[in-house]
């Protein structure tokens, strides 16, 4: 097993308070930037570490930094985005809800680094337990000085708040987050103007994931260079994964991303093979939003190389024999599972989250749960799969924001890896009402397709 | 109806009302809600959310089309205490079909109703973020866990008990 950086002492007791948080070398990176260090020293190092968004969009995170507008009189934000209602994600819960102080000391830093003296965490509405950890968490921090109003001498002033959403998923995109926070419905906004120009009440904002900063905590302490060793390529560091569906141990790993997917599924020391001794039918390797891959692809890609758990083997061979790191949201089906009735139930979330501010979104994520439904209950043409494969072409790539392309992505990639089970749902109309169509892709590796 | 927070709730309105730039206490809105409807009943009635418009000095409409975007603010009364069933994908593949059916069947209600005695709502929601406790469902402030025509019968068993 690699090194964790995040969670290497989230099950040490007590860790939730700040004295144990403390004992255990907490804190050291605040001490460390903010004595010795000036705000574009801690970019710099963010920089060099290589460390990508833990989002969803993999954006490279010193660079994002480095856009923020710095308009003379006007403050500046952080803004955490823990809203995470990615389907297949709850690696932020687990982070926040038990090593809540990890946040909360990348927050410092990063607040430092940007002049945020303000800094805000947008949490998801269901989370409401954990609003109690950290306010717990913050204040305590406050206490002992490291929060407040000229933090340990160095007169940097920085408060944290933490702001329940209500249930929605838009709200995880950096702008409807920002409209929420204002107290708004949660409508993405055109961009430009980027969040880093005109952000929250048009000052500008950094929104950066859960975990994106709690890495800036080892990073500031090992130094960019020493974190940029972990991993490979691109994919610097450790990464959390939050593995679910029908596997034996369903949890959040923290992973060095060397590792293969077959070792992430089978091993022990992860995911401990598919549950109830059944074959490894597909996965959505990184939350709801990406395409769907048979097992033959997952494990090797289209070249016949093993594929790893990283940005770049995952995406690889595009969206035609790859698929996208996404959030880390893990989600495994065996062979007993019904691709349609899974991708009926992604369509029916999409739906449901759409904001509804562009047609193309709101009308063709509706017409992709209708159309599903009578596919999935027998009652299916041929013809409605070429609907369906139509619609989501008009979708992506036609919206204000990627919810759009997330809706449409799933639904593509089902249909492109499994279109022979979506036939099999029309042709055989009685029978897939109890029966799924079962193991073929396992069993008999498909060919690869030539076109997208 | 007239309608007023407590002295408690007040306190903590002006304190959530400070966490924003002046002039922008509009941004309080969704925790006033969640204050609100812990207060009031468990749902968002007019005269109700008329009040925080006040309290935040925003027209009534700012506040109904904010109630009326996010789930988890109920516009109608619900029971007093709500099963949210989780049904997406990571769920459903862990079999919360079969929870959802058989809540309906124990309390004898569809998704969306409520208990003749008030005492229980079901409602289906989409991914909680516990996609590995699958199957799931929030109650109250906590979630509940793998969940199994067991566990059910137990925590209705422990509602009953708790409303007695
Ligand atoms: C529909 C939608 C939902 C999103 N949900 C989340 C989310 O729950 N959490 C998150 O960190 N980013 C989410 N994102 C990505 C954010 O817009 C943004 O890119 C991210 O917070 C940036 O942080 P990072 O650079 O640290 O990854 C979502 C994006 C879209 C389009
Ligand atoms: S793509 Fe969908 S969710 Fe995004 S702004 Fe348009 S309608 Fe809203
Ligand atoms: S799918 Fe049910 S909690 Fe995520």
């Amino acid at each position: 097993m690699g090194r964790k950086l995040l969670l290497d002492k989230a099950h040490v007791e007590n860790i939730r308070t700040y004295d144990v948080y403390r004992r255990e070398g907490g804190y050291r990176s605040v001490e460390k930037a903010l004595k010795s260090m000036s705000p574009d020293a801690i970019v710099e190092e963010v920089k060099k570490s290589g460390l990508r968004g833990r989002g969803g969009a993999g954006f490279p995170t010193g660079m994002k930094w480095t856009f923020i507008a710095k308009p003379e009189g006007v403050p500046r934000h952080l803004v955490v985005n823990a809203d995470e209602s990615e389907p297949g994600t709850f690696k932020d819960r687990y982070l926040m809800e038990f090593i809540p102080h990890l946040l909360i000391e990348g927050m410092i830093v990063s607040s430092f680094a940007l002049g945020s003296n303000v800094s805000y965490i947008y949490i998801r509405g269901e989370y409401a337990w954990i609003v109690d950890i950290l306010e717990q968490a913050i204040a305590e921090a406050k206490q002992n000085g490291f929060l407040g109003k000229n933090i340990l001498g160095t007169g940097f002033d920085c408060e944290i708040y933490v702001q329940r959403g209500a249930g929605a998923y838009i709200c995880g995109e950096e702008t409807a987050l920002i409209e929420s926070l204002e107290g708004k419905r949660g409508n993405p906004r055109i961009k430009p103007p980027f969040p880093a120009i005109k952000g929250a009440w048009e000052r500008p904002t950094v929104v950066n994931n859960v975990e994106t900063i709690a890495a800036v905590v080892p990073i500031i302490n090992e130094g960019g260079d020493e974190y940029a060793k972990i991993g490979i390529g691109k994919s610097t560091g450790t990464k959390l994964i939050s593995a679910c569906g029908n596997i034996n141990k369903p949890g959040v790993y923290e992973i060095d991303m060397t590792i293969s997917v077959e070792e992430f599924i089978f091993s022990d020391d992860w995911c401990g093979g598919i549950k109830n001794g059944k074959r490894l039918k597909a996965c959505i390797p990184g939350g709801s939003s990406v395409p769907i891959l048979p097992a033959n692809l997952l494990l090797t890609t289209a070249k016949g190389e093993k594929r790893l758990m990283n940005y770049e083997s995952l995406s690889d061979g595009g969206f035609a024999t790859g698929s996208m790191m996404g959030s880390g949201g893990f989600i495994v089906l065996d062979e007993d599972q019904c691709v349609v009735r899974n991708t009926y139930s992604l369509a029916r979330f999409y739906r449901h989250e759409s904001c509804g501010q562009c047609s193309p979104c709101r009308e063709g994520t509706g017409w992709m749960e209708k159309i599903l439904w009578k596919i999935e209950t027998g009652n299916g043409k041929i013809s409605d799969i070429d609907l369906l494969w139509d619609i989501q072409r008009k979708i992506e790539g036609n919206t204000i924001c990627p919810l759009g392309d997330a809706a449409a992505w799933p639904v593509a990639a089902a249909i492109r890896h499994f279109r022979d089970e979506f036939e099999w749902h029309v042709l055989n109309a009685d029978e897939c009402l109890n029966k799924n169509y079962g193991l073929a892709h396992y069993a008999d590796p498909i060919a690869v397709p030539q076109t997208v | 109806m007239s309608v007023e927070f407590s002295k408690n709730s007040l306190s903590k309105v002006a304190e959530i009302i400070s966490h924003y730039p002046a002039g922008k206490q509009k941004s309080a809105l969704l925790p006033l809600l969640h204050l609100a409807q812990e207060e009031f009943g468990g749902w968002l009635d007019v005269p109700v959310m008329d009040y925080v418009a006040t309290l935040l000095q925003i027209e009534p409409i700012e506040v109904y089309e904010v109630a009326s975007f996010y789930s988890m603010y109920n516009l109608q009364p619900v029971g007093k205490y709500m099963f949210e069933v989780c049904q997406t994908g990571p769920c459903m593949l862990n079999g919360s079909e079969n929870i959802i059916e058989y809540i309906k069947e124990k309390l004898n209600i569809g998704v969306g109703e409520t208990t003749p005695d008030g005492m229980f709502t079901l409602k289906t929601v989409e991914c909680l973020g516990a996609c590995g406790y699958a199957p799931m469902m929030q109650l109250g402030k906590h979630y509940r866990e793998h969940l199994t025509k067991e566990k059910v019968d137990a925590i209705i068993e422990e509602c009953r008990a708790k409303a007695n």
